[in-house]
C-alpha cells in the first residue's frame, strides 16, 4: 500500500525546499497526533477499566485545566508560530528565472522570462526548472479559477482570473515530476496535468536556448506543414517560423519534444497526435478545439508526422 | 319525459355511436372535386385566421426594405410557390387549382395580413390545406425575404415579376453551364448569374472563384439537408452527381465579369478597422481565431473545402454566421468548426468582420 505514496506526484518524496518543509511539518504533526491519540485512549481505558471509582473533584478540575486548556493552547500556539515562521521563506522573491503560468480550460500556457533580459520563451503543458534555484511562478487565468499543484515541489496556489498570484519553488533534486490542477475548473478538470522536469543548470540553459529557436521542419514534412496551415490550425496555434501565429491554444513550436500530449494525459507519439486531432471532443470534453475527424486519414497522418517532427 | 342525467348520458353515447357509424360506413364524401360546404369553409378559414393571428404574436419584424430581399424571395417564389398560387402574368397550374381548399391567388390578399403573420404561414405552413412548412425550420433569414417579396407582390406587373424572378436568364444560352441541360442550367443562372456573381446586388452569394471542392460539398450538403436551406434544397436534390460536378466546375472556373459591386460596401472607417482586426488577428481573449487563418484568399493556402470570403456580400456572411450561431445551418463535414466560432461572435463582431471581408477584392490576397 505504501508504494502508492511514492512516485512522480507525491508530497511524501519531496524534491523541493517547500515540499521538504511541509513534509517535516506533516511528519511532526503526525507524530504528535499519535502521542495524543495514545494518551487520550490510555486515559479512557484507565478511567473505565483500571480505576473506575469516582475521582476527587480537586483532581478532576486540575486534570481539565492542564489537559483541556493549557496543553491545547501551548500546542496550537507552537504550531501557529512554526507555520507563520515558514511564511517569509515561502513568500520570498525568487532569484532569477521567472515563469508565467496561465491555467486555461484545460491546459497550461507557460512563458519563461529569463532574468538576463532575453526575450521570453513561450511553451505549453510542461514546466522545466533548474535545480537548486529559487524560481518564481507568476500564476493567473483567463477563464475560471484553477490551482497549480506540484506535490513533489511545494504547496498549491490558486490561479485567479484578473490577478496574478506568486509561487516560489526551489527544486532540490533533478528528475521528472507531475503537476495537476487542484481546483475543479470544468468538465475536463481531471484531464489537466503537466510533467515537471528539474534539470541541472547547464541542461536547462541548453534546453531553453533550443526552445528559443523557431521550428525546424524537415523537407519531408512540407506536406504536413502545408495541410496544417491550410486547415487553419494556425488560427489558434503558433508554430514559430511559420505563418501559424495563433495564441488561443497551446504553442506547438516544439511540440514534438514534449513529454506528453494534451496537458499530461497522453504519451507523445504519432498515434496520440492522430487521436487528438480526430477526436478532441472525446479525449478532452468541452475543449475549444473542434475535432477534425472529417479530414482524410492520410492528411491527419501527415499533420501528425509534421507535429511529431517539431522538436 | 323528464330530463335526467342518465338520459343525457345515454343521448351523448348514442350520438357518439352514430358519429362512429358515419365515419365507418364511408358515406361522407372525402372528394376534393365537390369542394367544401360553405359552413365548413367558413369554419376552417376562421380557425386558420385566428390561429395564425394568435401564434404570430410576438414575432419581431426585421427591416424588410432591402431590394435584395425581394430579389431573393422572387427567385424562390417562382419555382416553389407560383405553381400552386400563380404569380403576376403566370396562371397557377390547373392541377393545383383542383385542390380543396384551392390555393388562392395571393396578390390581392396580401394586404389582409400583417408581415409577422405572413412569416408564420410561410415558416409553418397550414394544416388541412396543401400549404407546406418551410423545408429548413429555423432559417428565419430565408423566410423573411419571402415576406419582403410577398409585401411587394400586389404592386408587381408581369414584366417586373419576370425580371425579378428570372432576370436575363429567361433567355439564357442553352449551354449556359457545360454538362447541364438548358432547363437545369437556367434554374441555376437565373439567381446566381452565368458567371456566379449573382444578380448585381447582395441577394445571392458570389460563387465565382470558390473552389470546386467547396461548391460540390455544399451542393451535396444542400441535397441531403445537412446544410439546411429552403431555397437550395429543392434545387440541389434534383441534381445528379454528374450535374453537381458540372455545376461546381463551372462556377469554380468562371471568370468574373467586370467588377459588379452594386451593393456599396460600407466605407465607415471605424467599422472597417474593427473588421480588419477580427479578420486578420481574431479576438484571442474571446477564443475567436482570425478569419484569415482558414479563409485565405489565395486558393493555394486554403483548404479546398473552405470557402473564399474576400469580396463576398456582407449580408450573406452575416446571415450565415447567424444561422451557424443558432445551430440551424449545418453544411459540409467541416461546418462544426465554423459553428463553434460563430457561437463566440457578437452581432457587431459578425457585422464588422463581414463588412471588412466584403470590402476586399478576392485578389487582394487576404493575409494570415
Amino acid at each position: 500500500m505504501l508504494a502508492g505514496c511514492g512516485g512522480v506526484q507525491s508530497a511524501l518524496q519531496p524534491a523541493g525546499q517547500e515540499a521538504e518543509t511541509v513534509l517535516r511539518l506533516f511528519l511532526g504533526m503526525l507524530a504528535g497526533a499519535c502521542v495524543i491519540w495514545v494518551a487520550v485512549f490510555g486515559t479512557a481505558v484507565y478511567a473505565m477499566r483500571v480505576s473506575p471509582q469516582p475521582h476527587r473533584e480537586q483532581t478532576a478540575k486540575r486534570f481539565i485545566f492542564w489537559g483541556g486548556i493549557v496543553f491545547p493552547v501551548v500546542t496550537l500556539a507552537g504550531l501557529l508560530t512554526f507555520g507563520i515562521a515558514l511564511m517569509p521563506e515561502l513568500r520570498a522573491h525568487g532569484g532569477g528565472l521567472r515563469v508565467a503560468v496561465s491555467g486555461e480550460q484545460w491546459w497550461w500556457r507557460v512563458t519563461y522570462e529569463p532574468s538576463g533580459g532575453e526575450a521570453p520563451v513561450v511553451s505549453a503543458n510542461e514546466l522545466r526548472l533548474p535545480v537548486g534555484e529559487r524560481v518564481e511562478l507568476m500564476l493567473d487565468s483567463p477563464d475560471v479559477i484553477h490551482s497549480l499543484w506540484i506535490p513533489a515541489l511545494g504547496g498549491k496556489l490558486d490561479m485567479i482570473p484578473g490577478r496574478t498570484t506568486r509561487l516560489v519553488l526551489e527544486p532540490t533534486r533533478t528528475g521528472t515530476f507531475r503537476g495537476v490542477c487542484a481546483e475543479f475548473c470544468g468538465e475536463s478538470h481531471a484531464l489537466m496535468a503537466f510533467p515537471v522536469v528539474v534539470m541541472d543548470r547547464a541542461g536547462f540553459d541548453a534546453w531553453i536556448e533550443a526552445r528559443r529557436e523557431p521550428a525546424r521542419a524537415d523537407a519531408a514534412d512540407a506536406a504536413g506543414e502545408r495541410l496544417f496551415l491550410q486547415a487553419g490550425c494556425g488560427g489558434c496555434h503558433s508554430v514559430r517560423g511559420t505563418e501559424a501565429r495563433g495564441v488561443i491554444g497551446p504553442d506547438l513550436t516544439h511540440v514534438g519534444s514534449r513529454l506528453s500530449l494534451g496537458a499530461g494525459i497522453l504519451p507523445n507519439d504519432r498515434s496520440s497526435l492522430i487521436r487528438f486531432i480526430r477526436n478532441v471532443e472525446a479525449i478532452k470534453p468541452g475543449a475549444l478545439m473542434p475535432s477534425f475527424a472529417m479530414l482524410p486519414d492520410a492528411e491527419v497522418a501527415a499533420i501528425a508526422r509534421y507535429l511529431e517532427g517539431l522538436e | 319525459m323528464r330530463l335526467t342525467l342518465g338520459r343525457l348520458l345515454l343521448l351523448a353515447a348514442g350520438g357518439l355511436v352514430l358519429a362512429a357509424l358515419v365515419v365507418w360506413s364511408g358515406v361522407f364524401r372525402i372528394a376534393a372535386s365537390s369542394g367544401h360546404w360553405e359552413i365548413t369553409d367558413w369554419l376552417l378559414h376562421t380557425a386558420m385566421r385566428r390561429s395564425v393571428s394568435t401564434w404570430s404574436m410576438g414575432i419581431e419584424v426585421p427591416p424588410l426594405d432591402d431590394p435584395a430581399l425581394v430579389h431573393r424571395g422572387a427567385g424562390h417564389f417562382a419555382s416553389s410557390c407560383a405553381p400552386c398560387h400563380g404569380g403576376p402574368g403566370t396562371p397557377p397550374s390547373a392541377v393545383a387549382q383542383r385542390m380543396t381548399p384551392h390555393p388562392p391567388g395571393l396578390a390581392d390578399r396580401i394586404d389582409e395580413w400583417e408581415p409577422e403573420e405572413l412569416f408564420w404561414i410561410v415558416m409553418h405552413g397550414v394544416k388541412f390545406t396543401g400549404m407546406p412548412a418551410w423545408p429548413a425550420q429555423g432559417r428565419d433569414d430565408e423566410v423573411w425575404p419571402m415576406v419582403a417579396f410577398l409585401l411587394e407582390l400586389p404592386r408587381l406587373d408581369a414584366e417586373r415579376y419576370r425580371m425579378l424572378a428570372f432576370g436575363e436568364a429567361s433567355g439564357a444560352d442553352a449551354d449556359a453551364i457545360a454538362g447541364l441541360g438548358a432547363d437545369t442550367a437556367r434554374q441555376c443562372v437565373r439567381c446566381h448569374g452565368q458567371d456566379g456573381a449573382g444578380r448585381g446586388n447582395g441577394a445571392f452569394p458570389i460563387l465565382t472563384g470558390q473552389s470546386e471542392a467547396y461548391l460540390l460539398a455544399s451542393l451535396q450538403a444542400y441535397a441531403t439537408g445537412a446544410r439546411r436551406s429552403g431555397f437550395m434544397r429543392p434545387m440541389a436534390e434534383l441534381l445528379s452527381p454528374a450535374e453537381m460536378r458540372a455545376f461546381a466546375r463551372h462556377f469554380a472556373e468562371a471568370t468574373p465579369r467586370a467588377a459588379r459591386r452594386d451593393d456599396e460596401p460600407s466605407t465607415d472607417p471605424e467599422t472597417l478597422r474593427r473588421g480588419e482586426a477580427i479578420v486578420t488577428r481574431g479576438v484571442p481573449s474571446e477564443g475567436i481565431p482570425p478569419c484569415a487563418s482558414c479563409h485565405a484568399a489565395d486558393g493555394e493556402r486554403r483548404y479546398p473545402v473552405y470557402p473564399l470570403l474576400a469580396g463576398q456580400h456582407a449580408g450573406y456572411i452575416v446571415d450565415q454566421l447567424g444561422a451557424f450561431r443558432k445551430g440551424v445551418r449545418g453544411g459540409t463535414p467541416f461546418a462544426h468548426i465554423m459553428a463553434t466560432i460563430a457561437e463566440r461572435l457578437t452581432d457587431r463582431q459578425m457585422r464588422d468582420a463581414a463588412v471588412y471581408l466584403a470590402s476586399l477584392s478576392p485578389d487582394d490576397g487576404l493575409r494570415r
